[in-house]
């Protein structure tokens, strides 16, 4: 059975649904013996899903999984180690304070004698073979927290080729890496393929796809929808799949209705980013771009009261404002809608009705006390309006999916009166039908006189959804388009710049 | 996605107050037991006034304290600030200075004392644990510093009146102030905005700072009347024994922190009842009363606190568990 022309890996009719969605919708694909293999998509296409199946995460709802030929169901994160497969994810798992020893051989140290002592010779020994093997000049004494984001991914490398990988699965490796570091990493990834590797690489970058990969799949709202040889297709053939066609009829369209300047930042420094001016006018949906650490979460906080600010200024209304704290920019009428909401957003273990009135708890009476009724009322209010999904205003809020818990959190702002709506990845995570409802209830606030900023890696979403786009890279604005001028070329580019 | 189901709010509420019934239940139970056991003198006057006076200075440290630890905090420097309370009331006494001043003196005293660990915790970013364990020894410290370590009496009509006297010439007066501490606490946890803060700060303190609630503002304010409280607890304990001496409320801090437990607060914050943390209190108390009385060796006294509180926590975790499965 060993031969069946190299293929190392065989996914057959893989299907995976979650409550309301279908994550993953029969999807098969082979890889062979020494290949890497793409699998590109937008967010939300099944990518971390596939990914999670063959870590053993998640458990396939039906479908078959062969590595070498031999059936494995991968129902855990052990029996996908022992198939050989190793997932190298966007978060790095590594254990900051020990070495690059201990990391590579964290949970399998080698051990000699009948006590089965730690053999440290033997393992920095083999620490050093490893690292030598992907030709990386990391000294296996150092403490993981000392080495940059890519030296730590080596690490991660080498600890999963330290348990013989058969097949290693990258997660969008390069997103947090610079140019050169990615050229680093595409050599090791040619080193491992040589030596008989398999390599299924996740992106959405294009350029590196095209770069690195042999073969790529295209996967769409859970479906492969392509398969191409690397050198047999071009970008536009790509995104094309990757975007489908009915991509634009997503997001609705909007007449401008644009009015006077409502914030206006000039020269403003923080933490994370330098020299930033913008300007947002009523009614406008102003997007930024920029990749993993171009500092646009910095330079929302710092909009927020969240980053302090180090010079420059800010004007809400025409009126030089000091936003020293988050309870200031409430009071401004600025709300932000975090980027991880449930750690940023939400009071998990409260009800829907306390976290709609989260920034407003002083809205809820004159005096000390809590008016329950009103407070009953404000929450019933948005819960309607917004259609927010729960069986009571009283439901934790922990329990609901994730497009319910980001309205809770726009209402949560909608209840403390903001006009300036920060919205930091605001369908990240979401299912398709919420998102749309999400871009709804965005439009529909800006009609009503509202102003947003919108952070969004997202290509298509935020050309599509942003009047005007700013661009970010290392903490500076590189590039600002009018939606009607921006391209997705345009905007990689000016975010690598 | 798949997730472990978390309970919802009113299975939570149902949880919560089932717990909090289940108290007193309990409570009821081991009232009614210990009267029929220990008949006739535990439900004498002779022995409940004594025993609920004690209470008294447990049970208003123990009501703010459940505030503290209901935002993620926790205050060791209860104990120690009792100490130094006595012993400040007595030197201040002994410097002539008049009964009503010196209450006011304390009060300020504690109140210092708490917006130091306030200030420590919140603006330092000292774990609370670590400092207020620190300032326990050093307030003991002070105490022992200014009595010399000795004794020192403590006769004055007004702080005589603080723990012996009688309202309406019935009602013992720290009864009175038990009472007015835990309907002040009440109201304020469950029904005002400064507890709905409170408890969205213990939730998650992130997001509540990214609500625009002033995080440190209300964990400091705890602390401040935690302090104001802890020295309310001494007065009343130098009254009752109408000596200021540096070991009073010596370990205090850990039955406190048992009966706050006991009643359902979580030391991870975000859960906890100002009625649990009553019953809490009265539980353990008349259990140390009841074995007292029945002259049980103080030694085995200490194992059956101890094993009651891990066997209720315990059914607290069993019951929040089974909880979650049936959801």
């Amino acid at each position: 059975m060993s031969d069946n022309n190299g293929i190392i890996l065989k996914m057959e009719n893989i299907t995976k649904t979650f409550p309301g969605v279908v994550a993953l919708d029969d999807v098969s694909m082979d890889l062979y013996k020494g290949e890497v293999l793409g699998i590109l998509g937008e967010n939300g296409a099944g990518k971390s899903t596939l990914i999670k199946i063959l870590a053993g995460n998640y458990i396939k709802d039906s479908g078959s999984i062969f590595v070498d030929g031999k059936k494995f169901e991968i129902s855990s994160p052990s029996e996908a180690m022992a198939s050989g497969i190793r997932v190298i994810y966007q978060e790095l798992n590594t254990l900051i304070n020990l070495t690059v020893t201990e990391n590579i051989f964290v949970g399998e140290q080698l051990v000699k004698g009948p006590f089965k002592i730690v053999d440290w010779k033997a393992m920095n020994k083999r620490a050093v073979e490893i690292l030598n093997e992907l030709n990386v000049d990391i000294d296996p004494n150092a403490i993981i927290g000392n080495l940059s984001v890519s030296e730590k991914q080596v690490v991660e490398i080498a600890k999963a080729i330290s348990k013989e990988a058969k097949i290693l699965v990258m997660d969008e490796p390069t997103a947090a890496l610079s140019e050169e570091e990615t050229q680093s990493l595409f050599k090791i990834i040619n080193t491992l393929k040589s030596k008989g590797v398999s390599i299924i690489y996740i992106s959405h970058r294009l350029k590196e796809i095209f770069e690195i990969t042999d073969r790529v799949v295209v996967l769409r709202d859970g479906k492969k929808v392509g398969l191409r040889k690397t050198t047999e297709t071009d970008a536009s053939e790509l995104v094309n799949l990757m975007v489908g066609r009915d991509i634009r009829e997503m997001y609705p369209k909007r007449e401008l209705v644009i009015g006077k300047v409502v914030m206006e930042v000039k020269n403003l420094t923080a933490e994370g980013f330098s020299g930033i001016s913008l300007t947002l006018k009523k009614g406008e949906i102003l997007g930024i771009f920029g990749l993993l650490g171009s500092g646009r979460t910095s330079l929302v906080k710092a909009l927020f009261g969240a980053n302090k600010i180090k010079s420059g200024e800010i004007l809400v209304n025409n009126k030089k404002v000091e936003i020293k704290s988050p309870g200031i920019a409430r009071d401004e009428k600025i709300g932000l809608v975090p980027l991880d909401r449930k750690v940023e957003g939400l009071a998990l273990s409260m009800g829907v009705k306390e976290n709609i009135t989260l920034a407003n708890i002083e809205g809820l009476g004159n005096g000390f006390l809590i008016k329950k009724q009103l407070e009953n009322k404000k929450a019933q209010n948005w819960v309607n309006e917004m259609g927010i999904k729960t069986p009571s205003i009283n439901q934790e809020v922990n329990s609901l999916s994730g497009g319910n818990q980001q309205k809770v959190v726009i209402a949560k702002w909608l209840e403390s009166g903001s006009e300036i709506i920060i919205l930091n990845e605001p369908t990240r995570g979401i299912d398709v039908g919420s998102k749309i409802e999400i871009y709804k209830l965005m439009q529909n606030l800006c009609e009503k006189g509202s102003s947003i900023i919108m952070i969004s890696s997202e290509l298509p979403e935020i050309l599509s959804i942003a009047d005007r786009i700013l661009v970010m890279s290392k903490g500076k604005l590189t590039a600002q388009y009018l939606r009607t001028e921006a391209t997705e070329e345009k905007l990689l580019q000016s975010a690598c710049i | 996605m798949p997730e472990i189901k978390a309970p919802s709010q009113e299975q939570r509420k149902k949880i919560k107050l089932g717990n909090t019934v289940i108290l007193f239940i309990i409570l009821v139970v081991l009232f009614a037991l210990f009267s029929y056991v220990g008949r006739p003198f535990f439900l004498s006057v002779l022995n409940l006034v004594p025993m609920l006076n004690n209470l008294s200075f447990i049970g208003i440290v123990a009501a703010v304290l459940t505030m503290v630890m209901i935002t993620g905090e926790i205050d060791f420097s209860i104990g120690g600030n009792i100490g130094l309370t006595a012993v400040l009331v007595a030197f201040l006494l002994d410097k002539g200075l008049p009964g009503g001043v010196v209450v006011i003196l304390a009060l300020c005293a504690g109140a210092l004392m708490g917006a130091f660990n306030g200030f420590i915790v919140t603006m330092i970013g000292v774990n609370s644990m670590i400092a207020t364990i620190g300032t326990m020894f050093v307030w003991r410290g002070i105490g022992y510093t200014l009595s010399n370590g000795e004794s020192m009496l403590a006769m004055n009509p007004v702080i005589d009146y603080i723990g012996r006297g009688f309202l309406f010439k019935v009602i013992p007066f720290p009864i009175v102030i038990f009472i007015v501490i835990f309907a002040i606490t009440y109201v304020v946890m469950n029904l005002s905005k400064w507890g709905r803060r409170i408890y969205a700060v213990g939730t998650n303190p992130m997001a509540s700072y990214l609500s625009g609630i002033n995080v440190k503002k209300i964990k400091f304010i705890n602390f401040l009347f935690s302090g104001i409280t802890a020295s309310l607890g001494g007065l009343i304990l130098t009254s009752l024994s109408a000596v200021g001496m540096p070991q009073h409320g010596q370990g205090l801090e850990l039955v406190v922190i048992s009966s706050i437990v006991l009643g359902g607060t979580a030391l991870s914050g975000g859960r906890g009842e100002i009625l649990g943390t009553l019953a809490g209190t009265l539980i353990l108390g008349i259990l140390y009363n009841f074995l007292t009385i029945m002259n049980v060796y103080y030694y085995y006294v200490q194992i059956v606190q101890g094993a009651i509180l891990v066997l209720v926590v315990s059914t607290y975790e069993i019951r929040q568990s089974r909880a979650v499965k049936r959801a």
